[in-house]
């Protein structure tokens, strides 16, 4: 059938007269919604890869090595581990989930759909952070549910959280602050390669240095200290404390530190999507 | 109120002036055409009017609103076709859409996108993915993308560049219809065949500078001259007319360029052929690519 047949109707829409446009929170809950759409069209990567990761921590550390690590209040390690891990999925996927959604974005060209459209920055910012968030919760659910399983095979009890409402906060707190890195990092981005290596250099070494794995106690002062400066310390150590009841800071400290690096990461996200760049690769 | 109203715009790319101070004005209802070689600054423009880039200098209205990054009735009312194709990686035709009305502010929208559908030959497509689609379809996609909110003033940056010839048609036809249903259409372009069948009103552009601006008509009239060739019955009588280019023995034609403002009948009665020995007179019609290459002064530079 040539085209310009299925053309010959008369351009009267059935949806005239004009459809009414709601500019407050339409455009922002559509755009969260794709993103929210865009990591479950791809759960394998996005939610399966992630469980399967932190099923090979806690059977590589949790369950061989673990039986040889101490730590102090007699907490088992393979329960040690599982706050950090459930904290590390959640950053780690929040982070992933916004700046490849950009990155992926400029690479098709629709991140300049975007700026066309009537969504403002901010609407921009929380839509793509509020969809790393989620995929940040899910990760860090099906981390925890993963942990138990293992809890349960080996020490034959399961892990209670003992303040739920703390552990919500610290998981949603630190994904958002994640995911606005990520966005910020993904605007900047010149390339995949520029992303990969910001995971690199920056990321992985803040995250597996900031107390997942180990306590400070089983670390030289100097150590010690560096540590202390480094602000995934905080978020991890905060969902420790929420599901164990005791961890190396003060929780309100770490309530404290995890807001305040919101707000910096905000910043940056807003600071990101003023200067950085929308244009396609 | 007018569409769309470019003041004083200045584009800079670090050294680079892309735009120079180009004003202009597009009027209700009429499909503007933007000219000039590639590079000459037409994409720095549409860019600046959809806020992609930042302009140096100068405003921008639409329909009296100003545009800049935070005006949302303003970007409400615009819709966009860019030059280049884009993806959508994991989502259907259909869920694009979708999205693209979210955007501009439409919850359910799902009448008029099964109508774009249809009007755009997509309809047996909407469930395949972006990446699955020829450059055809994707073309299609953007325009229906750019529909979606029924915008009052619609942006079409290079619509047909890479498209085959019955898809070209038919999208002349297409703009030409949105015309007539009120829209009113900025259109890029450096096909001037495509410019002389589609647009109202033309605004040549080279290097950054708006050069001439008009109705289209008037302005192959103003800069280009008929071409009128005479087919005689017996062998051709000597002329030394200063019109003449060209004559042709064997054919026993003769061809004329005059001006616009000089009469067939001023030419005749100037050469004084006897009329019973004029088999033919054939007359064509400036046309406008002439007429850029008389403004640019250079053909290779637009099609360079």
């Amino acid at each position: 059938m040539p085209l310009s047949n299925s053309w010959g109707i008369k351009m009267n829409s059935p949806a005239k007269p004009f459809v009414s446009q709601e500019l407050t929170w339409t455009p922002f809950f559509s755009l969260l919604k794709r993103e929210v759409q865009r990591f479950l069209k791809v759960a394998v990567q996005t939610l399966l890869a992630p469980m399967i990761n932190s099923g090979l921590y806690l059977l590589i550390f949790g369950l061989s090595l673990g039986s040889r690590i101490q730590i102090s209040d007699g907490t088992s390690y393979l329960s040690f581990l599982i706050p950090g891990l459930i904290m590390m999925g959640c950053l780690n996927n929040a982070f992933s989930n916004s700046s490849s959604s950009v990155v992926g974005s400029k690479y098709g060209g629709e991140l300049e759909d975007y700026k066309a459209a009537p969504l403002s920055s901010q609407q921009i910012i929380w839509a793509i952070s509020l969809g790393g968030l989620f995929r940040g919760l899910l990760v860090g659910l099906v981390t925890f549910i993963v942990g138990e399983a293992f809890l349960y095979f080996q020490n034959g009890e399961f892990l209670s959280i003992q303040h739920p409402v703390l552990l919500v906060f610290f998981l949603t707190v630190g994904g958002l602050s994640f995911a606005k890195l990520g966005l910020s990092a993904a605007f900047w981005a010149k390339s995949f390669d520029h992303l990969a290596a910001f995971g690199t250099f920056i990321l992985m070494p803040l995250i597996y240095l900031g107390g997942v794995f180990y306590s400070l106690e089983h670390l030289s002062p100097f150590w010690q200290t560096l540590t202390q400066f480094n602000p995934l310390f905080y978020f991890i150590n905060g969902v420790r404390y929420s599901i164990l009841g005791a961890s190396d800071v003060n929780v309100w400290m770490a309530f404290g530190i995890s807001l305040i690096m919101l707000l910096l990461f905000h910043g940056f996200a807003l600071f990101s999507l003023k200067g950085g760049s929308f244009n396609r690769w | 109120m007018i569409p769309l109203k470019v003041s004083n715009l200045v584009k800079k790319y670090g050294d680079l002036e892309a735009v120079k101070n180009v004003s202009f004005e597009i009027q209700s209802g009429e499909i503007f055409g933007l000219l000039g070689p590639n590079g000459a600054g037409k994409t720095s423009i549409i860019s600046s009017i959809t806020t992609i880039e930042k302009p140096t200098s100068g405003s921008i209205e639409l329909f009296g609103g100003r545009v800049e990054r935070e005006n949302k009735a303003a970007k409400a009312i615009l819709g966009v076709v860019p030059q280049e194709l884009v993806n959508h990686g994991f989502f259907s035709a259909f869920e694009v859409l979708e999205f693209h009305s979210g955007y501009y502010g439409i919850r359910s929208n799902k009448k008029h996108i099964e109508f774009l559908l249809n009007k755009l030959g997509l309809w047996e497509h909407r469930d395949k993915k972006i990446k699955q689609m020829s450059g055809g379809m994707k073309r299609r996609l953007l325009i229906a993308k750019a529909l979606v909110h029924q915008p009052k003033l619609l942006l079409l940056d290079e619509p047909t560049a890479g498209v085959d010839i019955e898809l070209r048609a038919s999208l002349w036809d297409f703009v030409r219809e949105l015309r007539d249903s009120g829209t009113t259409i900025l259109l890029t372009t450096h096909y001037l065949e495509e410019a002389e069948e589609l647009c109202d009103r033309v605004g040549v552009i080279n290097h950054g500078k708006l050069i001439k601006i008009g109705p289209t008509k008037q302005l192959i009239k103003e800069l280009t001259s008929r071409q009128v060739a005479i087919y005689l019955k017996n062998k051709l009588p000597p002329c030394q007319h200063i019109n003449l280019i060209k004559s042709n023995a064997q054919e026993k034609s003769m061809l004329f360029e005059i001006s616009n403002q000089t009469g067939i009948g001023e030419l005749l009665a100037q050469l004084k052929f006897p009329m019973e020995d004029i088999i033919d007179i054939q007359i064509q019609e400036g046309r406008l690519e002439d007429a850029f290459v008389k403004l640019l002064g250079d053909k290779n530079e637009l099609t360079s």
